[in-house]
Parts: C-alpha cells; sequence; structure tokens
C-alpha cells in the first residue's frame, strides 16, 4: 500500500470517527436528558395546580435592550407587566435608538425623569437619563447611548434594584408562567447562579395579548427545520449538560442571572457577538478558580417564544453570528479548558464545544468534500461512499429523531397527528441539504471570526409568520 | 485501483449505519405508541372529566347526588380533577369534596397508592390526603417526609401540616431547618398553615440550635412573623457570625433590641450595615434620624438606600424634617440617595 493510499484509509477512518463520537456524545447527552425529563413529567401535574407565593421569593429584574423598537416596544413591555410572579420590576434600555423608541415608551408609559442614584457596578456609554413609569411603579426606563445589546444589557444591570436578573429580547414571547419556572433553581439550591429555558419556534403559532395562545407549524420550510433544529438543542443539548452542571450557555432571549456573580464577573462583555455564551462560561471559569460552590441550571419547560428567520439571508446571517459568538466565547476562555479546577465545564462541556461545535463545521464539510472527491477521483470505491453517506445522514436522522422523542415524553406541545408527521418527514429531510448548508454557514462564521469584523446588534428580517389571534401580523 | 478504504471500514460503516436506522426505527416506534398511549389517555381523562366534573360541581354547591361507582380506569383522573378543584376552593365546597371523595373510598384508594405507586402516583396521592387531612395517613406520610426526594417529601410535609399542624410542628419544624435542599419559600408556604405551633417549636429549639443552622430557621421565623424571644434576638445580633447578625436584624420587630440595632449601624461587613437601617426604620424613633443621616454617606450603595428609606418611615418625621436633613448635606452621593426615595416617596 503506497503513502497515498494510506492517507486516504486515514482521513476516511478519521472522518468516520469523528462522526461517530460526534453523535455518540450526543446521544449520551440525550440519556442524561432523558432521565431529567422522566423525573419532570411526573411532576407537571403539580405545577398545574393554583400556586400561592410565600413571599420569600426572590424579585427580579426584567432587563429588556432595545435598539429601534418603536413598533414592538409597548405591545411586549405590556405583555410583561402580566407575568406571574411575586415582585418583579421591568427596565427597558433604550440604546441610542434613531427611531421613536423612546418617545413611544415616554407616551405609552407615562415616563418622567427620576433622580435615580444608581450604582455603577460596570462601566457602560453615558446614560443620559433614568425613567420612571407614573402608570407602572415597576416599569423604568434607561436612555443611553447606544453601546450594543451587552452594553444595555450592563446599563440595566446597574439600575436593577433586585438580586436576580432576566435579560429578555424585546422580540421574545414569553409563557405567563416563564419567570415562576426559570426562577425555582434558585428557590430550590442557593448556590444556583444562572437559569436558562427553553426557547420555542413561534412561527406558524398564534398570539393574543403578547402570550402564545395556540401552537402550530410554520408553513415555511426553513422554519420547519428549526423547529426540530431547537428541540435538538435545548431539549437534549442544555438539559443533558444541566444535569452534569455543565451548560455553557444560556440564550439571550431568556436567562435568568444572580446579579452579584454576574457583577462579580464583569458583566456582559461589550466586544463579543455571543454576550450570552460567553458570560456564562467566564462564570463557569471564575467561579471555577474561586472554588466557590455554583450550578447553572436548564428548566425544560418551554417558556419563550421567538421568531425564527424564514429567508436564507437573515438564517445565514443569524448562523454566521452564532458561530462567530461561540468562537468568541470560547477563545476568551482557554482557561477553563483541561484547568486544574475545570470540572465537568472544563474537562467535558468545553473541549466538546471545541471539537464538534466550533470546529465541527471545518471537519464536516472537510469530511464531506474529501469524501466526493476521492470517490470521483477514484479513491475510494462506490462502496465505502455510500456506506460513508450511510452512517453520516443515518447518525444525523437519529439525534433528530432523539429529540422528537424527548418532546413526545415531556411537553408534546404539538398535539396533533399531522403535525407528529410533519415533524416526523423534518427529520429525515433536514439531513438532505439542510444541515450541510448550516454547516457551510458556521464555516463562514468561523472565517468572519478568523478576521475579526466588528459586531453590532442583530437585525432580523421579520415575516410577521406569528399570527396575532385579532388577525393582524406583529408589527415589524 | 480504489484499494482503499478497506472492507473493515465498509463493513464497521455499514453496521453503524444499520444499527443507526435500526435505533432509529425503534424510536419512531416509541414515538407513535406514546401519541397512541396520549391520545386514550386524554380520550379516558375526557370521560372522566365528563361523567365526574357535574357531580363534583353540585357537590360543590351543597347538593348530595347520587354517586355512582368510581371505575377503576377513572380513578387517577378523579383524583387529579379533585385536587385542582380543592385548590382553588374555600370552607364548605371543600368540606363537600371531601364528603364525596370519602363517599367513593378516595382516601383508602390514596393511602395504598402512597404506599406501593409510582412516583407521580404518590405525589398526587399525598395531596388528595393532604387535603382531605386524613389522620389515617399520618404514619404512611411520615417516612415519605423523609425521603430524600425533595419534591416528595415537600409534599408529604404539606399534607402532615394539614392533617395536624400541632403535631407537624413539633415534628416537622426542627426537619424544615435541617433540609437545606427544601426551598426557604415553599417551607413557609407549608408553615403558613401552622404558624401558631412553628412560632412556639421555634421559641423552644432556637436556644438550643448551633449558629450554622440558627440562619435558617431566624429565617423561617421571619417568613411566618413569629415575634422572637427577646433574648433569643439579642443572642443572635451578639452573635459573631454575619449570617446570624442578619438574620436575627431582618426578624426585628420591636423596640426591645434598639441599643443592638442601633450599635450594629457601625458594623464593618456592609451587609450587616443594610440591615440594621432597615431595622432602625422599623423600630427606629426620631432620636435616631441623626444615626441613618451618617449612613446615607456609605461608600455602599445600598446602606444609603436602605438609610434614607428608614429615614423616610421613621415615626413623627415630617416633609419639613426631611428638607432639613437634606439641606444639612455636603455629601454628594448622600444628596442625590435622598433625593431619589424623596422622588419614590412622591410617585408612589
Amino acid at each position: 500500500m503506497n503513502f497515498h493510499h494510506l492517507l486516504v484509509e486515514f482521513i476516511t477512518w478519521f472522518v468516520f470517527c469523528y462522526f461517530l463520537a460526534l453523535n455518540v456524545g450526543y446521544l449520551a447527552l440525550n440519556g442524561f436528558a432523558l432521565r431529567a425529563l422522566r423525573r419532570k413529567g411526573q411532576e407537571m401535574f403539580m405545577a398545574e395546580l393554583p400556586r400561592a407565593y410565600s413571599g420569600l421569593e426572590p424579585p427580579v429584574s426584567i432587563l429588556v435592550p432595545a435598539y429601534n423598537e418603536e413598533a414592538s416596544i409597548a405591545a411586549a413591555i405590556r405583555s410583561m407587566l402580566q407575568l406571574s410572579y411575586a415582585e418583579f420590576e421591568i427596565i427597558v434600555v433604550n440604546d441610542g435608538s434613531t427611531d421613536n423608541t423612546l418617545e413611544v415608551l415616554r407616551r405609552e408609559f407615562a415616563l418622567l425623569p427620576f433622580p435615580e442614584a444608581y450604582r455603577r457596578q460596570i462601566a457602560t456609554q453615558e446614560v443620559r437619563q433614568v425613567y420612571r413609569s407614573t402608570r407602572y411603579p415597576n416599569v423604568r426606563v434607561i436612555d443611553k447611548v447606544n453601546g450594543g445589546k451587552a452594553d444595555s444589557l450592563n446599563a440595566g444591570i446597574n439600575v436593577s434594584r433586585y438580586p436576580l436578573f432576566c435579560g429578555v429580547d424585546a422580540d421574545s414571547i414569553l409563557q405567563r408562567d416563564s419567570l415562576s419556572k426559570v426562577t425555582e433553581p434558585f428557590l430550590r439550591d442557593p448556590t444556583v447562579v444562572a437559569a436558562g429555558g427553553t426557547v420555542r419556534v413561534a412561527n406558524g403559532c398564534q398570539v393574543s395579548g403578547g402570550f402564545l395562545t395556540k401552537v402550530g407549524l410554520p408553513r415555511n420550510m426553513l422554519a420547519l427545520f428549526q423547529v426540530v433544529e431547537y428541540l435538538r438543542a435545548f431539549l437534549f443539548g442544555r438539559l443533558g449538560w444541566s444535569a452534569m452542571n455543565g451548560m455553557l450557555i444560556i440564550s439571550g432571549a431568556f436567562g435568568v442571572f444572580r446579579k452579584d456573580a454576574v457583577v462579580l464577573a464583569g458583566g456582559y462583555r461589550t466586544n463579543t457577538i455571543g454576550e450570552d455564551m460567553e458570560l456564562v462560561v467566564r462564570m463557569h471559569r471564575l467561579l471555577r478558580a474561586r472554588r466557590q460552590p455554583y450550578r447553572i441550571e436548564f428548566v425544560p419547560d418551554p417558556v419563550c417564544w421567538t421568531e425564527a428567520p424564514e429567508d436564507l439571508r437573515t438564517l445565514r446571517n443569524q448562523r454566521i453570528r452564532w458561530q462567530r459568538g461561540l468562537a468568541e466565547s470560547l477563545t476568551a476562555n482557554w482557561g477553563l479548558m483541561f484547568s486544574r479546577r475545570g470540572g465537568v465545564p472544563g474537562w467535558i462541556a468545553f473541549p466538546f464545544m471545541l471539537l464538534f461545535e466550533w470546529l465541527g463545521p471545518l471537519v464536516e464539510l472537510g469530511g464531506y468534500a474529501f469524501m466526493i472527491f476521492a470517490f470521483f477521483t477514484g479513491l475510494i470505491s462506490w462502496q465505502a461512499f455510500g456506506a460513508f453517506l450511510f452512517v453520516a445522514i443515518g447518525l444525523g436522522i437519529l439525534l433528530s429523531a432523539s429529540g422528537l422523542l424527548l418532546e413526545e415524553m415531556s411537553f408534546h406541545i404539538y398535539p396533533r397527528g399531522k403535525q407528529l408527521l410533519a415533524l416526523g418527514a423534518i427529520v429525515i429531510l433536514e439531513n438532505f441539504g439542510y444541515r450541510q448548508v448550516n454547516a457551510l454557514w458556521r464555516l463562514v462564521g468561523m472565517w468572519r471570526w478568523a478576521t475579526q469584523r466588528e459586531s453590532s446588534w442583530g437585525a432580523m428580517q421579520r415575516r410577521g409568520t406569528v399570527k396575532d389571534a385579532d388577525g393582524a401580523p406583529p408589527p415589524n | 485501483m480504489p484499494a482503499p478504504p478497506t472492507d473493515s471500514f465498509v463493513n464497521i460503516a455499514v453496521w453503524t449505519g444499520a444499527i443507526a436506522l435500526g435505533v432509529t426505527l425503534l424510536l419512531a416506534c416509541q414515538i407513535v405508541l406514546l401519541r397512541v398511549e396520549l391520545r386514550r389517555h386524554q380520550r379516558r381523562e375526557a370521560q372522566a372529566v365528563a361523567r365526574w366534573r357535574p357531580l363534583l360541581n353540585a357537590a360543590i354547591v351543597g347538593e348530595q347526588p347520587p354517586l355512582p361507582a368510581l371505575q377503576s380506569h377513572e380513578r387517577i383522573h378523579f383524583m387529579r380533577l379533585w385536587v385542582h378543584l380543592q385548590g382553588s376552593l374555600r370552607g364548605d365546597a371543600r368540606l363537600a369534596l371531601n364528603a364525596m371523595a370519602r363517599a367513593l373510598g378516595v382516601d383508602e384508594l390514596a393511602r395504598r397508592m402512597l404506599a406501593r405507586a409510582p412516583r407521580d402516583e404518590r405525589l398526587l396521592a399525598a395531596l388528595v390526603l393532604g387535603h382531605l387531612a386524613d389522620r389515617a395517613a399520618w404514619d404512611r406520610l411520615l417516612p415519605l417526609a423523609q425521603a430524600p426526594d425533595s419534591a416528595l417529601s415537600l409534599t408529604a410535609l404539606w399534607a402532615l401540616v394539614r392533617v395536624d399542624p400541632q403535631a407537624a410542628a413539633n415534628y416537622l419544624t426542627p426537619l424544615f431547618i435541617e433540609r437545606d435542599d427544601w426551598a426557604l419559600s415553599h417551607v413557609a408556604g407549608i408553615l403558613q398553615q401552622a404558624a401558631v405551633p412553628t412560632a412556639a417549636v421555634l421559641g423552644r429549639i432556637l436556644p438550643t440550635l448551633p449558629e450554622e443552622r440558627l440562619p435558617r430557621a431566624l429565617r423561617i421565623a421571619e417568613a411566618l412573623r413569629v415575634p422572637l424571644p427577646g433574648p433569643v434576638l439579642a443572642g443572635a445580633l451578639q452573635s459573631g457570625a454575619i449570617a446570624v447578625v442578619i438574620a436575627g436584624l431582618r426578624s426585628v420587630m420591636t423596640p426591645e433590641t434598639i441599643a443592638e440595632v442601633r450599635g450594629l449601624l457601625q458594623h464593618p461587613d456592609w451587609q450587616v450595615r443594610v440591615q440594621a437601617a432597615r431595622a432602625l426604620g422599623r423600630i427606629g424613633s426620631r432620636e435616631d434620624a441623626p444615626r441613618l443621616t451618617a449612613l446615607l454617606g456609605d461608600p455602599q450603595w445600598w446602606v444609603r438606600y436602605r438609610a434614607a428609606q428608614a429615614l423616610r418611615e421613621l415615626p413623627a418625621l415630617s416633609r419639613a424634617d426631611m428638607q432639613a436633613v437634606r439641606a444639612s448635606l455636603t455629601d454628594r452621593f448622600a444628596l442625590d440617595m435622598l433625593d431619589q426615595v424623596l422622588a419614590e416617596q412622591e410617585s408612589a
């Protein structure tokens, strides 16, 4: 056997082993998630019982960064005011919007300037004014110079009064009981420093008064693919890591943090796209280094719904941003990997993310490209090529199917048989093109990270595919 | 010329793919079975609700309709519906539901479930027995209350408190203090129904508790608004452990310990100063105004904020007095804080 043959043999085995290891890793996470969900399922009926608050629930500051959200901000805040929780305040951070966001807030919430003697615990862009609603005593608005989402969150942390804060995207649709669900880990365990909940795709659902009233599936294929993706990412990705206290990301769309722990970590980093993930990885790194006992937990209940992109361009941009954010989060916290006190986050979760999420697109696409090249140049037989495709696609389908199984075991929020069939079809179809295209976009994200382009607020092309029960699409 | 990859690669890859495919098919079957089971469950639940809801509604409004036998496949659905209604009812309506459940033998069924049913059914059984205040279930609930499973043990505890608040307080208060895995807000919620006997037990055991257990015990006392015996509170305020001092300060409701509270305004730990300022706002008098005014210049934001709030809350301190305090301030931070708190008062 000559050198070329040896090389081909080596690469073929490497790509095969990589695919196998990636999928076995995720299936192991699936096992952890399965156990956690079974337990959760047994207690689910108790969550439906009427709930009384004891007054000892920690109050929460909801931070809503807003940049050019004049059309939707008032409705979003009104729906947040209806959240069922013992005590909370809403702090809207107008991040130097160039539209009428501040005017809308002033008018809708009867804002008046307030002499707030707040603490500057984290450095931010200049705060021009703090306002207080004369209509809702628990609503305040910060008007500040533009500095990005992370900077807005930091300003919100400075002004917030309560020990827990919840970062929420202005366009997120929250479940009415989302706060009580996500703060549950903080009640149970005083060492919990952060908790995230499941984010679901809202496309195709009906919304009334800012709350989701009917769950549906989108007609758009891209959005459908993302429904299955979100199931995989949240139900067994994050839940599996959470069971081992190795969760490295809490979605920026909805996550609750202990304020003192975040301040201690220095707040959100403003020069990164993935400020949500970077903060969580940094908290792991710093808390482990300090030998402070802590937990970062995931609540599998669907607490937040978000509109997924329905066109290729927006989706591509989103995935590029996500991959850049991942790269920035990991590289900013190398110290966690294999650190002496790294535990599960340092010894398992970080290397896993690095190997399978960060480098994943490179090896996946490289693997496909190599196998196709080798097949067409006669370096490998059609049997070997076919076997590779069979195993790569077969394992991909298995992973997505296991996500669907977890959903069916726990929340089964898609009640109709036709919806289940549609999701089953997507589980198969997404492996023929969509996942590969996704890997390509992620590769672009890696390239962008390597070339270090500027980060900014991610603008999204919203289609208004979340149906308002009153007949009107949500404002763009 | 395609020599590599070898046959072994193809074999292993094909087998791996085949196994993945096989497992996927099994998962698909499992998903379908789960959906079929869910449908069957929902159908049965709908039937049970349709049959029993009118009867339960009749019982709630004081009627005594003839009761059919509770079928075995209806039991869990009936119990869930019954528990749900119990959660939103008070007074005679609850008693009527209890009478109906006993007439149907639900109490006996729940006791049996408590002993050997799956976890979700044991949770349900404990809820049913709690609502029924079923004394016969006491001995079966007790071991469950000590189970390591937090949800199960807390539900059993809740049921025990419903059955006999006095006995439950005697037996369980030390457990509540011991078990850190029980969320304090849940514990307080459960103990609200046994506040008086729990207060007596707390008063008895507080002096005997080791220092590391005191903060949690004091927090429970605070949540239940239990007035602590003077010596116990004074002891906590003089403790060397910061957590105990803080918990003690949170429990200060009467001027009995005002001297200790005043002394703690200068404590080196800022969290103690925060709680001391708050406590002084509750129990202080006009003569405490200079002490609190001095705290307005504290380096810690929370101390300044609580001191300003406490000043506002002091009895017999008029708006003119507050303006006088404001006029006397030279520290910018103190002035800003007082302005904020005065603005809060105006907008409230």
